[in-house]
């Protein structure tokens, strides 16, 4: 019974890899500047290495991917905790938020303090550096609000968590744009495009800030995956299994904040993908969260990196926010899934 | 001699501002069955929730084996009680055998495999309550019969000394109902589980318990062996019902075939 479940999981991992790296070797290839695969091999492996190829890889095209895979990785895990604890598998992330509250922090801390911090031209990286704490702020903030609007008789009512999500989402969205509406025309622009999720700016400072925050959380919530089947049974059964369901809620949910907000601070507010990530893993590998999340984490990379190829090539040489493309891939898929639990 | 098992002193359990009952003491005694009975809302399960921990009390204390359960780790609590709730749920994808093995959860030191030990405990569970046949099925698959007993192999598994059921009959066919009271009164008999039940079939509570509490209003009425319950002022009092009692023939336990309701009083 288990030999089966982890075959199909072995198989499933390795399709998803090799699809990640097709969608890396399109995303590297193509663009406004087209490579062979040779030219970047060479690049890579520091043969006869020429100016323009690493301009093209190293500070434009890599950083990018790197990014558009950790944020998907990110957000795939981060869905998969956020459907395991809440038993509902149309919440997500943004649904709950979390997103929005460190999207509206991080839009406060461009509108005070990047600007001075950008101007004394050195310490720029250190505000990049910073970025993710405080979206990881305004991520708790959201949700420390939204735990204290559903937490009735002493546990976290689901439902209610689902209802005061989209409520607390809408409201610091509209912050965030009361917000940008502020700033000055260059600095809005520049929110904007941030907010509806984009990674062209993506650079090596980015990804430094990123790295720790899924170092550490991403292995917590590994550890606490197994947890995630027990949670799908109803709060009696779990309690009297002598699972401390509150305390172990809050480790993952924290932990999920966390991944999301380090996602969020680089790329903005990427959607559907901690949706639709953890369905199409569920599909793939069955219903047992240790081998969920790391196919969802895969999805998410994959779903990332392909959009964002799409985002760079579809109006080239004009971008699109990748996560807009995500939202016009994700948008039909969610109404379907809406119309299957319905049936 | 007999002993106590699980005391409840001067328990109040509020559900938001509802009081549910207030400064009620009970005791179970080891290697009994106990069944609580009452009508709807009269506050058994609360009483079963609160004594399981599953419910936080806002006065009281509950004692297990006479210690104070706030004292108690959850997990040490559940490898020495185990409820089966009153609306169990579990994914439809689930197989039945994983199911019930995650009542192992409080005795395994190991997440990713289970022991031989869990193994063989996972196997008496189902052995008992004959689910050993749809081991490989998913819970989509089951009857409503067949869910209950998975479930209670679940409980089963944590392996337990005292086992505590929340209305486990309820939306059974006869059949079944008899069957898992069987299975209840089986592993009282054989393997000396205290058991502490809610049941809303009195016919029920008094053939299968050796001790039954009656419940009103969030009061106890009254308690004690099911011949001085099952009589016409307690039922009377508890039911508001007239009721009609002989002893079945068959098993000396008390039985009432017929009842009517009586007027409303206030």
């Amino acid at each position: 019974m288990h030999k089966q479940n982890r075959s199909r999981f072995f198989i499933t991992m390795s399709a998803l890899i090799g699809a990640i790296l097709f969608a890396i070797y399109i995303h590297i290839t193509n663009g406004t500047f087209d490579m062979s695969v040779k030219d970047i091999f060479t690049t890579l492996l520091r043969m006869n290495p020429t100016n323009d190829f690493d301009l093209v890889i190293f500070e434009f095209r890599l950083p990018r991917i790197v990014i558009a895979a950790l944020v998907g990785l990110g957000l795939g895990i981060a869905g998969t905790v956020v459907q395991g604890i809440t038993r509902n598998g149309l919440a997500d992330p943004g649904i709950l938020g979390i997103n929005a509250g460190a999207g509206a922090s991080i839009v406060i801390f461009m509108f005070f303090f990047q600007m001075e911090l950008a101007v004394s031209g050195s310490s720029n990286w250190l505000s990049i550096i910073i970025m993710p704490i405080f979206g990881f702020l305004g991520g708790l903030i959201a949700a420390i609000l939204i735990y204290i609007f559903s937490w009735t008789n002493g546990k976290l009512d689901t439902q209610r968590l689902i209802l005061s999500g989209i409520a607390i989402s809408t409201g610091f969205g509209a912050l965030s744009l009361y917000i940008s509406l502020k700033m000055r025309e260059s600095d809005f622009e520049m929110a904007t495009v941030w907010m509806s999720g984009s990674i062209y700016n993506a650079n090596w400072i980015f990804i430094l800030a990123m790295i720790p925050w899924l170092l550490i959380l991403v292995p917590i919530i590994y550890r606490k995956a197994y947890l995630l089947d027990y949670f799908q049974l109803e709060e009696s059964s779990i309690k009297s299994l002598g699972i401390q369901v509150e305390k172990e809620k809050a480790i993952l949910l924290l932990s999920s904040i966390g991944v999301i907000s380090a996602c969020v601070s680089v790329s903005g507010s990427i959607g559907f993908i901690g949706l639709i990530a953890p369905h199409i893993a569920k599909q793939l590998v069955g219903i047992h969260h240790r081998y969920v999340l790391p196919a969802s984490a895969a999805i998410g990379m994959f779903l990332v990196i392909f959009s964002d190829y799409l985002a760079k090539t579809i109006f080239a040489p004009a971008e699109i926010p990748v996560g807009i493309i995500v939202a016009i891939l994700g948008v039909p898929y969610f109404l379907y899934l809406l119309m299957k639990t319905k049936a | 001699m007999v002993t106590t098992v699980i005391r409840a002193e001067r328990l109040t359990t509020k559900y938001e501002k509802f009081t549910v009952f207030s400064e009620l003491s009970t005791s179970i005694k080891k290697g009994q069955i106990t069944t609580i009975i009452g009508p709807n809302g009269c506050g058994k399960s609360t009483l079963l929730k609160t004594i399981s921990r599953i419910l936080k009390q806002q006065s009281g204390e509950v004692f297990l084996q006479e210690q104070d359960m706030k004292g108690i780790s959850t997990k040490a609590i559940a490898k020495q009680l185990a409820l089966l709730s009153q609306n169990p749920e579990a994914p439809l994808q689930l197989k039945v055998e994983e199911l019930i093995s995650y009542g192992r959860f409080p005795h395994r030191k190991n997440v990713g495999t289970l022991s031989s030990k869990d193994m063989e405990v996972i196997e008496w569970a189902m052995d008992i309550t004959k689910t050993t046949a749809f081991r490989n099925r998913e819970i989509a698959q089951l009857s409503g019969g067949q869910r209950q007993k998975v479930w209670l192999a679940m409980a089963l598994a944590q392996e337990t000394s005292i086992l505590l059921l929340d209305e486990p009959t309820t939306y059974l066919d006869l059949a079944h109902q008899l069957e898992v009271l069987q299975i209840v009164e089986r592993l009282n008999k054989e393997h000396h589980c205290t058991i502490v039940m809610v049941l809303h079939d009195i016919n029920h509570a008094a053939r299968f318990s050796d001790e039954l509490i009656a419940m009103k209003n969030g009061e106890i009425i009254t308690a004690g062996p099911p011949e001085k319950i099952i009589a016409k002022n307690v039922l009377k009092e508890v039911f508001n019902i007239d009721a009609r009692i002989m002893v079945d023939p068959e098993n000396g336990s008390p039985v009432c075939f017929g009842y009517d309701a009586l007027p409303e009083r206030e």
